[in-house]
């Protein structure tokens, strides 16, 4: 029995030594900063590894990265942390603009953003952060649809055809009540911010119908079902659906002609940020053209820098990557529901999933 | 008089202390509390930019006496005994096997129910959606061997999430069974068959009562998980499957209504609460378990 | 004769049975192994295109997802040892001895067990954040050992139910003290219940994504760095080192084999 126990606390013991000395190892590659640090808080797989070292050699700052996979994560883990946990943060559109009312976002120092010219003008001035005073854009995108054209016949040009009663168990849509409940609304050529009870009670049937057509709900990675053939059509972001088309190309992408629902992710400094001049550098650094490059050739998302869009013909000519100007402008952003009209989206989307 | 008090100190208060004054500490800072916290936010409302607002309000238990949400709780309810009687019907012959085997592997046999959970849990659900896929192992391997011509559809359905549930859970069911079986007397056996007792018979009126408090606690231990492991309806169900879990973190995410995934977490608790008590009614074991 | 034929085609049924369990228990595993020689570098990894073990060097490349599994099995090895010694004291203390309030501590246990750990992990992280504890490594291992405290107590619990107190009197009246009672006689016994309940504790502790997400501050786990991957399908280094954690634990089993078979015989 002894032996026993011995055996395994030298075992243990060995495991400890060995885990320690890996995590060493890991922390000692990481050079010492000569500049201080900078804390990031930013989306899972979206900034490339290769530029935030990059960015550390080019400066001398020390980059911690944390990541996140919503923006309401990241706004409860903000909120919990202390002030000052994190110096850069990545929230979306409507998210700029609940974080500004908060006030939990710093404002910029415009003049050390110097390569700010490099952003599209479209871009630019947005609804819900007006002269860029608090955040810059980084990628965006719209929720469109990925079809398989060896699979599906039926010919679909918008929201509205995904209710077709041929898709039955076919689609793979994203996992998120804004978006599918959004999607449903422009298919009835409503607002995806629709707030009127009775519109909104319409909506809710017309959402029920869908229902059988949806196999999965899935924000993860919605590209693996509609590759492994689980599923004929997506609904999600069209990133997803271009690396979906890289593998098959049966694959192709379908714009809604209501349009679509868009987001744009930006930059923005948090309150108390510590280390804000090293922010500044940081956000500076990414609106590079050069630095942009790197991203585009990593990322498929629609990339905001036109300088370096222009430079890379291989994106901007694959309109599921640079999503065509029109396609765009055409397209709307989610705002923030009044507490009401969010019970309300909750409830239909309770009732859409059971 | 004075001694006496001194020697009950050293005999019973300190040790007692030393003993048991670490963990209760523990648990109400970081068990009772937290709870607490949890409870009263269940009670709040949350304002324009959906923060928790301590404002008192019994809105959220109305809104979740809702005919939707109660549908719910109900398919949680079956879902979670589905995969409790699967485990149970499943984990019961296999772990009278294995813990009642004379082979030199015996330990062996038990560690490699263990083993697979050291790998994470995570990519262990997303390598069945793998398997399971319409292009995945299991289809390809029965194209080629011509057993099917189209592939089945296998994902995406209640049965798929029931499955990755008994996966998740089975060896909780097995633990403890391990256990009660292992205490078995085998002369007991001897002498229930000597005394011209049929196989079943033994089963039914020897072995069965003996092991019973096993099989509730792994019942406990399987059916309680179930109602809150949101991650296996989301990747297996493919949505389409959800238990409370789902419901609470769809809350304390997407939903924004922090106030309204602690009112679910309580109803939850107080499901746990009534089964727990139930389990007790049944003369279950409260030390056995999570064995 | 019919008898013992009955027998041997129950025998067969069993291996049969025990066969399917463990080739259901190890075949989402055997996916992950095939999947870490996956040659594709394409982002969800899911085609085919050759073998290689180009996925084993490269993974030594990937500092963060190292650190993140060092950071992992420090965890997990702390929180064992903190939760193993909590859990055994306790577990004894309230066996022997009785006192105010034990019912409401015996309640608590199964809260851990129960509560949905999403609402664990954000009522820990707001606990953390109004005492301002700095998130990281020591709240990761708090959290952990809260959780696992419980699975030891009752593994311990479920070998006290046999305890004969009066074994630990007779040690006393022999001239031992309490201290020396408690190391030679009381923990011997109680053995097989610890050694599980470390067990299940060190088990429970690396799997952990949930609670960990909200409590880590800016240290990654390995769990955390596998569903931050997710998104892009599970990458093939993340196979690569989940296949070696495999062969880790299988050469930990058969370091401790010589006594696994040892222990069947006593």
């Amino acid at each position: 029995m002894m032996r026993y126990g011995k055996r395994v606390m030298s075992v243990m013991l060995s495991l400890a030594l060995l885990g320690t000395s890996v995590s060493l190892t890991g922390c000692g590659s990481s050079k010492k900063a000569e500049n201080g640090e900078l804390n990031l808080f930013i989306w899972t797989e979206y900034v490339p590894d290769s530029v935030i070292s990059d960015f550390e050699k080019e400066y001398g700052i020390k980059v911690n990265v944390s990541t996140f996979s919503s923006n309401e994560d990241m706004l409860a883990k903000v909120k919990s942390e202390d002030e000052g946990t994190y110096d850069i943060v990545q929230p979306s559109d409507y998210m700029v603009e609940s974080m500004i009312k908060q006030g939990m976002l710093e404002k910029l120092d415009q003049d050390a953003l110097t390569n700010l010219s490099n952003i599209g003008k479209q871009y630019l001035d947005p609804s819900y952060d007006p002269g860029n005073v608090y955040s810059v854009p980084y990628q965006g995108g719209v929720a469109a649809i990925g079809v398989n054209t060896d699979k599906v016949k039926t010919d679909i040009k918008g929201y509205k055809d995904l209710f077709d009663g041929s898709l039955k168990g076919q689609i793979v849509a994203l996992d998120d009540y804004r978006a599918v409940i959004g999607m449903t609304e422009r298919s009835m050529g409503l607002s995806m911010n629709e707030t009127d009870k009775s519109q909104l009670s319409k909506v809710s049937d017309k959402l029920l119908t869908l229902k059988d057509n949806i196999a999965v709900y899935d924000s993860d990675s919605p590209k693996s079902s509609l590759i492994s053939g689980d599923c004929n059509v997506s609904y999600c972001w069209a990133a997803e659906i271009a690396l979906a088309m890289e593998e098959n190309s049966a694959i192709k992408i379908v714009f809604p002609e209501e349009g679509a629902y868009k987001f744009i992710d930006n930059w923005a400094i948090s309150k108390g940020a510590k280390n804000f001049d090293n922010a500044m550098k940081f956000i500076n650094y990414m609106c590079d053209d050069k630095v942009a490059g790197k991203v585009i050739e990593e990322f498929p998302y629609l990339n905001v820098n036109e300088k370096a869009v222009a430079a890379n013909k291989d994106y901007s000519e694959n309109e599921a990557k640079n999503i065509p100007a029109d396609v765009f402008e055409k397209g709307e952003f989610v705002t923030n529901l009044d507490t009401d009209t969010l019970k309300v989206y909750n409830d239909m989307w309770n009732k859409l999933k059971n | 008089m004075i001694s006496m008090t001194k020697k009950r100190f050293r005999e019973k208060t300190l040790p007692a202390a030393i003993m048991v004054g670490p963990v209760t500490l523990w648990l109400i800072l970081l068990v009772a509390v937290p709870l607490i916290y949890i409870l009263v936010m269940s009670f709040c409302s949350i304002d324009e930019f959906y923060n928790v607002t301590f404002h008192f309000t019994v809105d959220n238990y109305k809104h979740l006496a809702d005919a939707s949400y109660i549908k719910i709780y109900v398919q949680s309810l079956v879902i979670a005994l589905l995969t409790t009687v699967i485990c149970i019907l499943v984990a019961y012959p296999f772990t009278y096997i294995i813990a009642r085997t004379k082979s030199r592997f015996k330990s062996l046999l038990y560690m490699l129910v263990i083993i697979p959970f050291w790998t994470n849990s995570l990519i262990r659900i997303y390598g069945w959606k793998s398997f399971l896929g319409t292009s995945g192992w299991l289809n390809s391997v029965l194209m080629k061997l011509h057993i099917i011509s189209q592939p089945l559809d296998l994902l995406f359905k209640q049965g798929t999430t029931v499955f990755g549930m008994v996966y998740c859970l089975f060896p909780f069911m097995v633990l403890p069974l391990y256990t009660a079986i292992g205490k078995l007397d085998s002369t007991l056996l001897e002498a229930s068959s000597d005394l011209g007792a049929k196989g079943w018979k033994t089963f039914l009126t020897v072995v069965l009562p003996l092991t019973a408090s096993g099989i509730f606690s792994g019942c406990i231990m399987v059916f309680i998980p179930c109602l809150g492991y949101f991650f296996v309806s989301n990747i297996l169900g493919g949505g389409n499957s959800d238990v409370i879990g789902n419901l609470i973190e769809r809350q304390f995410k997407s939903g924004n209504n922090w106030p309204l995934g602690a009112a679910l977490s309580i109803i939850l608790i107080v499901i746990t609460l009534v089964l727990v008590k139930l389990y007790q009614k049944t003369g279950g074991d409260m030390d056995s378990l999570g064995v | 004769m019919g008898r013992k034929a009955r027998l041997r085609t129950k025998s067969v049924f069993g291996k049969i049975l025990c066969g399917i369990v463990y080739i259901v228990l190890f075949l989402p595993i055997a996916v992950v192994v095939v999947n870490s020689f996956n040659a594709t570098t394409s982002k969800p990894y899911l085609t085919w295109k050759g073998f290689t073990f180009d996925w084993y060097f490269k993974l030594f490349d990937n500092t963060s997802l190292l650190t993140a599994f060092g950071n992992t099995m420090i965890i997990a090895l702390v929180t064992t040892i903190l939760a193993t010694i909590i859990g055994t004291l306790g577990a004894i203390g309230m066996y022997k001895y009785k006192f105010k309030g034990k019912s409401v501590i015996d309640g608590l246990l199964y809260i851990p067990v129960v509560i949905p750990e999403i609402v664990m992990g954000i009522s820990l992280l707001t606990v953390f954040a109004k005492v301002s504890i700095p998130r990281g490594m020591l709240t990761l291992i708090i959290a952990h050992v809260t959780f696992c405290v419980p699975y030891v107590i009752f593994n311990v619990r479920a070998r006290l139910s046999g305890y004969d107190i009066s074994i630990e009197e007779a040690s006393m009246d022999l001239g031992a003290n309490r201290f020396r009672t408690f190391w030679e006689v009381t923990l011997p016994v109680l053995k097989p219940g610890i050694t599980a309940g470390a067990l299940l504790a060190f088990t429970l502790s690396i799997d952990d994504v949930i609670i960990s997400y909200f409590v880590n501050g800016n240290t990654m786990t390995y769990p955390l760095q596998v569903m931050a991957s997710i998104k892009s399908g599970v990458a093939p280094d993340v196979n690569a080192l989940s296949s070696l954690i495999l062969v880790g634990t299988i050469i930990f089993v058969i370091l401790t084999q010589g006594n696994l078979f040892k222990k069947k015989m006593s």
